[in-house]
């Protein structure tokens, strides 16, 4: 069984994010970066099931960006991947979800990988769009949302979130791409060991533009921090004072009482 | 010149940071009130890896580097300081000198356990009257055929508690002070060996600091290490890496206590505004931050030295020197910045401070520090 785990690092969500000089995206300087946390959950999912098959599966690791994203590259292969491809794409920010997605299927078309693997969604895009095209460009079956997955016999059966606490349960039989959630699994920390292995791990660049020239379909037109509100109030104090407060608050500042 | 860590120490150093983050960081207050590390958090550690962190593989290591140690140490002390030192003085105080002055038997038979975590391992050196000046040693040693028997006392054991493996410093003959001490690898379960008390302390309270007698420990003679005679060799040398250990664990201890505080003085309001707005919080920010850079250069530089073969025992004394007085003064202008909320338990802050202290003196005070940097510079 041959594995394709697609992941993204995006910038750590408790970073300060400003917008860049053209006002179009954040500015990454500065800004600390980490694997995407959904796709952690697709890394981990690919591990157990490498490992419910007594190691058989071979997972190729994938990931599309400037240097910086061997970091997830490796933490990626430090929890179980056994190979790596790195895709060479310097400004990957500026790329949308159609040229990523076009980009993964052109290097995964002639490679017969059994299952793919992504995050349900980008933690900085949050596009949810690059699983399902990849497997649309693949002509594969595709399940989105995952927060249950089993595999035997060449059948995936995936549990999926949907709105309002619902689950739903789907069939796909191989090949085919499943998008992962929060609640699927709870990845493991890589262990020091495991870190100093991954060194020893192939790591294959391959550059962007080789895969793929597809223009973009979409474009992000400004990026800017939303319109500063008043700021929040916190009551504090047992509940006949609250109420008193909340009280002279409404008479003060609203209309509600008058 | 590269100031950057390399791709696998930033691996390194996120995956360390999401552990700390998730499983020690909620119980590090809880640490310090039980006096203890939990057993599962021991074992957890263990899994990961934290302690065989720079040996090689083929002893049950991770096979990293004294660069990735001092990162490990440091991002682990950022939450918990007594988890910081658990790892510090059993990886440079005991696994080092049997890595470094061990035969390969000797290395086959202790370092596979201790860097599983199976034991804990400690450094015995200090003795009630032999702390700075460890030519004053009087624990004794005499040899019974293929047998050692130690007798004497050594308090102040940083992880004694744990009766793992103990490094075993003992003279044969008080009067040749240095000359006279040898270093023996010692199973701490080995009947003779007492623990007086585990000290309640003022800090790392959740690290064990123990008092031990040896009533006619008897250790086998092949457990002698290095050299006869040549124990104090062993002592400095150990000692010399330690610092590196101690000095990570200082810094950890200052950059939480700095992170606290930025996050509560862009929060705590004050006349009306952010406290992070007034000069006089600008400048304690902007001076603990100044010394929490200086630390993390000198230590980085003194692993860098150690992993290059370089010789680091003027850096060491150096990191450790600078980094300890910058926790002691780091987590004292927090406590500063926070206020009397720094003062209560509740804060953290109130932990860093009473935590920071030992640094300055354990694994040698910084006068013996200055001692150490002075002689070099004069030599």
């Amino acid at each position: 069984m041959k594995i394709l785990v697609c992941i993204k690092q995006v910038p750590d969500m408790e970073s300060p994010f400003r917008p860049n000089g053209s006002a179009t995206w954040f500015d990454e300087s500065d800004l600390a970066f980490r694997m995407n946390e959904y796709d952690e959950y697709a890394v981990e999912e690919a591990v157990r099931l490498k490992e419910q098959l007594g190691g058989e599966p071979e997972i190729t690791v994938l990931s599309i960006g400037p240097d910086r994203v061997i970091e997830a590259i490796k933490k990626a292969l430090a929890i179980g991947c056994d190979r790596a491809v790195h895709i060479l794409e310097p400004e990957v920010a500026s790329r949308e979800p159609w040229q990523i997605a076009s980009i993964i299927a052109a290097y995964a078309r002639d490679k017969q990988f059994d299952l793919l693997f992504t995050g349900m969604q980008s933690q900085d895009r949050g596009s949810a769009q690059v699983g399902v095209l990849v497997a649309e460009l693949l002509g594969i079956p595709s399940t989105t949302t995952l927060v249950g997955f089993a595999w035997a016999d060449g059948v995936v059966t995936a549990t999926r979130e949907l709105e309002g606490g619902v689950k739903g349960k789907v069939r796909l039989r191989t090949p085919a791409l499943v998008t992962c959630q929060l609640g699927l699994n709870s990845p493991r920390y890589p262990t020091l060991p495991n870190i100093m292995k991954a060194r020893k791990k192939e790591i294959t660049t391959l550059q962007a533009g080789e895969l793929s020239s597809e223009k973009p379909l979409t474009g992000s037109a400004a990026f800017r921090h939303p319109e500063k509100k008043g700021s929040g109030v916190v009551l504090e104090g047992s509940v006949d004072e609250l109420v008193e407060k909340v009280l002279v608050i409404l008479k003060d500042k609203t209309a509600v009482l008058r | 010149m590269n100031f950057e860590l390399t791709h696998d120490q930033k691996v390194l150093q996120s995956a360390v940071r999401d552990f700390v983050e998730n499983e020690i960081k909620p119980i590090a207050a809880k640490i310090d009130e039980e006096h203890r590390i939990p057993d599962e958090l021991v074992a957890h550690i263990s899994e990961m890896g934290f302690l065989g962190s720079y040996f090689p593989e083929e002893y049950g290591g991770a096979g990293l580097d004294m660069m990735s140690y001092a990162i490990l140490v440091e991002e682990i002390s950022k939450a918990c300081a007594s988890t910081g030192v658990l790892v510090s003085a059993h990886t440079s105080l005991c696994c080092n000198p049997i890595y470094a002055f061990g035969t390969e038997e000797q290395k086959k038979e202790w370092l596979p356990d201790l860097l599983a975590g199976k034991k804990i391992g400690c450094f015995l050196l200090t003795e009630p009257d032999a702390g700075s000046d460890a030519g004053g040693t009087t624990t004794t040693y005499r040899i019974e055929g293929d047998e050692v028997v130690i007798n004497g006392a050594k308090n102040f054991i940083t992880n004694g508690g744990y009766l793992g493996t103990g490094i075993v410093l003992a003279s044969f003959d008080r009067s040749l002070k240095h000359k006279g001490i040898t270093a023996f690898i010692v199973d701490l379960q080995s009947p003779g060996v007492i623990i007086l008390k585990n000290e309640n302390k003022m800090g790392i309270r959740g690290s064990y600091t123990t008092a031990f007698a040896l009533d006619n420990v008897r250790v086998p003679l092949k457990n002698l290490l290095g050299q006869e005679g040549k124990g104090f060799n062993v002592a400095m040398d150990t000692l010399d890496g330690g610092r590196i250990g101690i000095a990570s664990q200082a810094l950890g201890i200052a950059e939480g206590a700095f992170e606290r505080s930025v996050a509560y003085a862009k929060e705590r309001k004050q006349f009306g505004q952010a406290i992070s707005s007034f000069q006089a919080i600008q400048f304690k920010l902007a001076d603990m931050y100044a010394r929490i850079e200086t630390s993390k250069l000198l230590i980085y530089k003194a692993a860098w030295l150690k992993d290059h073969k370089k010789k680091f025992s003027l850096e060491s004394a150096l990191c450790k020197l600078h980094a300890s007085e910058t926790a002691s003064f780091v987590t004292k202008e927090a406590m500063q910045i926070h206020g009397g909320y720094g003062y209560i338990a509740d804060y953290e802050i109130e932990r860093m401070y009473r935590d920071a202290k030992i640094t300055e003196i354990y694994e040698g005070t910084s006068e013996i520090q200055r001692i150490v940097i002075a002689k070099q510079l004069l030599s």
